[in-house]
């Protein structure tokens, strides 16, 4: 029976074997459709981050009780006194839950819609920093993307999500969710969270989730 | 990798991406062939993932990070050209088990023959994990990062496929073993 040494030493050798060059006509054939390949703009960054610690785990997961308390206390039916009607609004439902890792950053997710209405709150932690969005607004296209955006609230990350600008997240539905994170870069503030999204979607279209890892964790959609 | 190269490939220097592609292309096409063990599958996913560095390199945020950043996306590319031709694939041998040869030789043969079974029936997350750490020599915590899953989960990967490769070593020394006792 082989040791673990004997074993590694021998897959080492075996993986020493093999092709170490790139035919040159298919180096060639790559440079010659370079020209021809628009490079994407850079709405969303493809970098990668680090898994949460506990502690951070821990923070993301009191502060979306945090939210859901306060969204359900802002939710709460207020009557006008004695004889006062009863506000006729639409019930709240989940627009997206979860919590889970994409492209390195640890993300807890609670948005609820009621009518057109979006609220709720993403929070992103890496090691580059961490921001908080108050969610306001989304968008489902017709390609299946889900988009959820609103203000950077809190943010320790000043590169791709300053203060006060807008940030959110795309989500694409299938046997395994895929997620990206959007941003306002180097563009004026829209005047609305959904103008933001209409921007992005006119201008971007969907992104090409096939290179996209799926998330690890769970994530509640809206159908 | 020069990090000059690779930001001025990311404002759109067509002739920096050349002087990248030239410096890593070959590195690239090493990693894609010993992952896929197909030499057609392994050059469409090079040339696959030298266009999706091109096409994303403005989304690199740190050019330090582009050698790291350009595994992923070849590795992706692996799982794209992995999962289009897995149906007609072929299972090939390298070399013929009985070839015959001297001990040591023979012994070697075999190994790398019955490697190349074990190899092949791991998944390609195995693969990667295999060979970013026995080829390219990636400590595991960059091999997650990589490939975009936890440690444990990489460590885990490396453990089943390693278990795997012994196992088709030993599979293939067994009848051996067993004639030497007769």
């Amino acid at each position: 029976m082989s040791t673990d040494r004997e074993t590694t030493l021998a897959v080492r050798s075996w993986l020493e074997e093999g092709v170490t060059r790139l035919p040159d006509r298919v180096l060639d054939s790559v440079l010659d459709q370079v020209p021809a390949t628009p490079q994407r703009r850079s709405w969303w960054p493809a970098r990668r981050f680090n898994d949460m610690n506990t502690y951070a785990k821990l923070i993301a997961a009191a502060a979306a009780v945090l939210v859901v308390a306060f969204v359900g206390y802002q939710l709460l039916p207020r009557n006008g006194g004695i004889g006062g009607q009863p506000t006729v609004a639409p019930s709240p439902t989940v627009l997206a839950k979860g919590n889970f890792t994409t492209i390195g950053a640890t993300v807890g997710l609670d948005a609820t819609r009621a009518g057109d209405k979006v609220t709720g709150t993403m929070t992103v932690t890496r090691n580059e920093g961490d921001f908080t969005v108050d969610l306001q607004c989304s968008r489902a296209t017709s390609a299946g993307s889900l988009w959820i955006a609103g203000d950077v609230t809190t943010s320790t990350d000043s590169t791709n999500a300053p203060m006060n600008t807008r940030a959110g997240i795309i989500f694409q539905r299938g046997s395994a969710v895929k997620a990206i994170f959007i941003f306002q870069f180097n563009d004026p503030r829209a005047a609305t969270c959904q103008a933001f999204l209409d921007n992005m979607i006119a201008q971007v279209g969907e992104p090409d989730f096939a290179s996209l890892a799926p998330i690890v964790g769970t994530v509640q959609l809206a159908p | 990798m020069d990090t000059d190269l690779v930001t001025r490939a990311q404002r759109g220097d067509e002739e920096a991406f050349a002087s990248l592609a030239v410096a890593m292309g070959d590195r690239l096409h090493a990693l894609s062939h010993r992952i896929l063990r197909d030499i057609d599958l392994a050059e469409d996913a090079t040339q696959q993932a030298l266009l999706a560095i091109w096409r994303d390199l403005p989304q690199l945020r740190d050019p330090a990070r582009f050698d790291a950043w350009s595994y992923r996306l070849l590795l992706r590319a692996c799982y794209a050209e992995g999962r289009r031709k897995r149906q007609w694939a072929p299972n090939l041998r390298i070399l013929p088990a009985d070839e015959p040869s001297g001990p040591d030789a023979t012994g070697s043969v075999h190994d790398r023959d019955q490697l190349e079974r074990g190899f092949r029936r791991l998944s390609i997350d195995h693969r990667a994990v295999v060979v970013l750490h026995h080829y390219l020599d990636l400590p595991l915590e960059q091999v997650a990062e990589i490939l975009g899953v936890p440690l444990g989960t990489v460590r885990s990967r490396l453990l089943h496929a390693m278990r795997g490769l012994r196992a088709a070593l030993d599979a293939d020394a067994r009848p051996a073993q067993q004639e030497a006792v007769r």
